[in-house]
């Protein structure tokens, strides 16, 4: 009972601290749109764009998981044999759609 | 006054400076003196100063940019006094303002510019993240990437007259996709300007100030040298290159002192393509001059 007081009293203190001291957006319409030296825009902001270095993540992921899984693989690999070299198989197969995924977005193809 | 309100006033006074026909060089001599401080947007700056006769037409857009002032904030206009009596008056409103004095109410009213009007026609609408227009304003539609060929959205805006990135009077229609420019349209040329405006000195302080060296811009409108280290390796090379000289190179001439001229060039072309801090670095290495006469043949066409 003590810890449930605690844990709504916490709860309401800290909501009612982020209310009292949240900055409050007092802006007007004219100052709440962008600045544009007097222009104004005609299409709304919200619209998509390309985060280039997401292929690049995938890229680097890719070949990272690889390679940390390997290393405890290379361990064992001579005492569990065939086994483990189909697995790895398998792993790589699965790994290596990610990265012709990324082939085909382009990440290869450095400017 | 309290001590803090002292405390403020006593520091640069924060001028955002929407410039008419013939005023740019001036403005740009007063602004670059140490107890005034130009600023980058209009949420920066307390005081709007117009210089010179406006042309109707830019009343708009000066309502628009009055509005988004901070409050408090005051308006002041110059007309034909002298500089140094300028400079006074601006400290002095400075001052006035940071002892509580006298607010400037909005222009314009405190309502969206397009209202919202729900979902529906009108309202958000559309599929997903696609179409609609929310707040009456169209959502940004996909078109071929110019880079790439990827699919992305682009968003259009109209940008000055009063940018203080552009020459003043320049109003560029836009369209972007991130920070990239697919389509640059000169909607209205630049403000006449005396021969002043191209000045090397002036030229220099404009392309400083947008690489971030202020107080080298200062020194440099001061007629002293700028003060910092290989200034042109700041700009990458062969950037905004006409008549076989680049922007570094223009730099390097308006910093030797060096008036700079160059042939004529088509500049939605020059602006295609190129990232927004590129565009606008080659923007502010043309000399105004050679700008208003390329801006008046694009917008006559």
């Amino acid at each position: 009972m003590l810890t449930i007081g605690l844990i709504t009293g916490w709860i309401a203190l800290a909501a009612a601290l982020a209310l009292w001291l949240g900055p409050k957006a007092a802006s007007t319409a004219p100052q709440a749109a962008p600045f544009l030296g007097g222009g104004t825009p005609e299409t709304h902001a919200w619209q998509r764009y390309h985060f280039r270095p997401y292929t690049m993540a995938l890229l680097f992921i890719a070949f990272e998981m690889e390679m940390m899984f390997m290393y405890p693989w290379a361990v064992v690999f001579v005492s569990e044999g065939i086994k483990a070299l189909a697995e790895m198989g398998m792993f790589l197969a699965i790994l290596s759609v990610g990265i012709l995924y990324g082939w085909r977005e382009g990440v290869f193809r450095w400017q | 006054m309290t001590r803090l309100a002292r405390i403020a006033a006593s520091a640069p006074v924060p001028v955002f400076a929407a410039i008419g026909p013939g005023r740019q060089a001036e403005t740009e001599r007063l602004l670059a003196r140490p107890g005034l401080r130009r600023a980058d947007t209009a949420r920066d700056a307390a005081i709007l100063l117009v210089a010179g006769d406006l042309p109707e037409a830019a009343a708009p857009a000066l309502a628009r940019l009055h509005d988004q002032l901070p409050r408090p904030r005051v308006t002041l206009r110059w007309q034909g006094e002298g500089a140094d009596e300028t400079e006074t008056a601006l400290t002095g409103a400075w001052r006035e303002l940071c002892a509580g004095g006298p607010d400037e109410e909005d222009r314009l009213p405190d309502a969206p510019t397009n209202a919202w009007r729900g979902v529906g026609p009108h309202g958000q609408g559309g599929e997903g993240m696609m179409g609609g227009t929310p707040y009456g304003r169209p959502m940004a539609m996909t078109g071929a990437d110019i880079r790439d060929g990827l699919q992305l959205d682009r968003y259009s805006a109209t940008l000055g007259p009063f940018a203080p990135m552009l020459p003043p009077g320049m109003v560029l229609d836009l369209t972007l996709q991130g920070d990239v420019i697919c389509e640059a349209a000169v909607a209205e040329p630049p403000f006449a300007q005396p021969a002043e405006a191209d000045a090397p000195a002036l030229c220099a302080a404009r392309l400083l100030r947008l690489l971030g060296l202020e107080k080298a811009a200062r020194r440099v409108i001061g007629g002293r040298r700028p003060g910092a280290l290989w200034i042109t390796g700041a700009v990458p090379p062969g950037l905004g290159r006409i008549g076989g000289a680049d922007l570094r190179a223009r730099l390097a001439a308006w910093l030797a002192d060096r008036p700079v001229t160059v042939p004529a060039f088509d500049l939605p072309a020059l602006l295609a393509g190129a990232e927004w801090c590129e565009a606008m670095l080659i923007l502010a290495s043309l000399p105004p001059s050679e700008l208003i006469r390329a801006a008046r043949r694009d917008a006559a066409a």
